[in-house]
């Protein structure tokens, strides 16, 4: 909790600095900046690696030996519309149901596959085939 | 990871006969090359940028010697002397990692982080793309951090080349050179001209390091980097927008609006490329399309205050204000 907090009021921080400086790099007045428009889109992979953070996602991954920290590193490396698809696949979830469930089996599926070369949906990780 | 590099490059060797020593006692191979002699790489055998200038570096200044040779190599000649003040911080006696790539972008030039891979490193070598590297010399809790270029590698003999503090051509085998990688955040950069794309370019990261040299104030550069991330990735919106929006800094009117146009069809749900386009359009005093194009952006945008704003902009602008009911 704490930890959400500070990261809460970090990412605010940053957001105020970002309003402060954005004029200067805005191309034209009025118009919507790239980094802006970049920010908005990456906005579901940082929902993504919230969720990582997570206790419990955390624990059930580790408890399936997956590293959630290179679970970390491949999501940084993916592409926004992979990011977004996976993002999708997570709001497809249910309100009410086995969220954890379908969160770890995501991500296993994802980095199972992936590894063993049937799928290529990291482009990060590197088959075994 | 925000280590400053030190780098004493006479303690460099022993701290690597150390490391072998702890790698031979702890462990066998580190997990990427034992994944690479599983499956090798369809890369040349030997490979070695010996054109890669080389400058030794000054008292703990791996990190101003190290881009400026990564510079030159890609045709930005210049000195660590002239870079010093730019990335070395006295009382830290080193350079961030942020900085180094800051430096490269204030000269015009994109600076690309690599993914944490062996052979993706090997690939940009293979590629003709010297690399610089952040090593951990030491251990992980006695950290002597050092920033070298990666110029060549040999697959047989499974070492790795460097441009390494005093030593022009530093020979290291892959086993030690991951294991101080990797205490090193596993920390890769390529120093490009704006307009070429690394072997092992990920669209996602290539078009942010673009948005990384905008923000830099290089519109220009950026604009090549926008233009080269289009010609492989025709649709991603972000490169879209920071060709019209690179263009509209240098007052290419026509050329953003290209871009924006292009940006609007591609991603018909999105309100931001008809809010700039309208801008453009604007500033060449093309009222009622631009006019058309910010009332489109309203109505994509659902209330957003910006979109708003910019039509009600474009209305005061217009030299005679249309009846409403035309619209």
């Amino acid at each position: 909790m704490h930890n959400r907090f500070l990261r809460i009021t970090a990412r605010l921080a940053l957001a105020l600095m970002l309003t402060v400086t954005l004029p200067l790099q805005t191309a034209q007045a009025g118009m919507v900046g790239t980094e802006q428009l970049a920010g908005r889109h990456s906005a579901d992979r940082e929902r993504v690696i919230t969720l990582l953070d997570r206790a419990d996602v955390r624990a059930a991954l580790e408890a399936r030996g997956v590293d959630v920290n290179e679970a970390k590193q491949r999501v940084e490396a993916l592409t926004d519309e992979e990011v977004a698809q996976l993002a999708g696949k997570l709001d497809d979830v249910p309100a009410g149901g086995d969220v954890l469930g379908v969160i770890v089996f995501i991500f296993l599926v994802l980095l199972v596959t992936d590894i063993l070369g049937f799928t290529k949906v990291f482009p990060f990780t590197r088959s075994v085939r | 990871m925000r280590a400053t590099a030190g780098c004493i490059a006479r303690h460099a060797r022993l701290c690597a006969g150390v490391l072998l020593l702890v790698g031979l006692t702890g462990c066998a191979t580190p997990p990427q090359l034992a994944a690479l002699r599983q499956a090798p790489p369809p890369l040349p055998p030997r490979v070695e940028l010996v054109a890669v200038p080389f400058y030794p570096q000054e008292t703990h200044q791996c990190g101003p010697a190290s881009l400026a040779m990564a510079l030159t190599a890609a045709g930005r000649p210049a000195t660590p002397d002239a870079l010093t003040p730019q990335v070395y911080l006295p009382e830290r006696q080193g350079s961030l990692q942020v900085e180094v790539m800051a430096a490269a972008r204030r000269q015009g030039m994109l600076a690309y982080p690599l993914a944490p891979s062996l052979s993706d490193l090997l690939a940009e070598l293979a590629a003709g793309k010297p690399v610089i590297v952040l090593q951990n010399l030491g251990l992980s809790t006695l950290p002597l951090w050092h920033y070298a270029v990666a110029v060549g590698y040999d697959l047989e003999t499974e070492t790795l080349i460097l441009r390494s503090g005093l030593t022009p051509r530093e020979t290291m085998s892959f086993s030690t050179f991951e294991r101080t990688w990797a205490r090193g955040g596993h920390w890769a950069i390529l120093v490009l001209p704006p307009g070429q794309l690394p072997a092992t370019a990920r669209e996602a990261v290539y078009v942010q390091a673009a948005v990384a040299l905008e923000r830099a104030g290089q519109a220009a550069a950026a604009q090549e980097a926008y233009r080269a991330a289009l010609a492989r990735w025709p649709r991603n919106l972000v490169a879209q927008m920071g060709l019209g929006n690179t263009a509209s800094t240098l007052k290419q009117w026509k050329e953003a609006e290209a871009a924006f146009r292009q940006a609007a069809a591609d991603h018909p749900g999105e309100w931001a490329p008809l809010n700039n386009l309208a801008l453009a359009l604007a500033e060449q005093k093309r009222w009622k399309e631009a006019l058309a194009a910010a009332s489109r952006a309203v109505t994509l945008a659902a209330g957003n205050p910006e979109a708003r704003k910019t039509l009600e902009e474009i209305r005061q602008r217009m030299p005679e204000k249309p009846p409403r009911e035309r619209r």
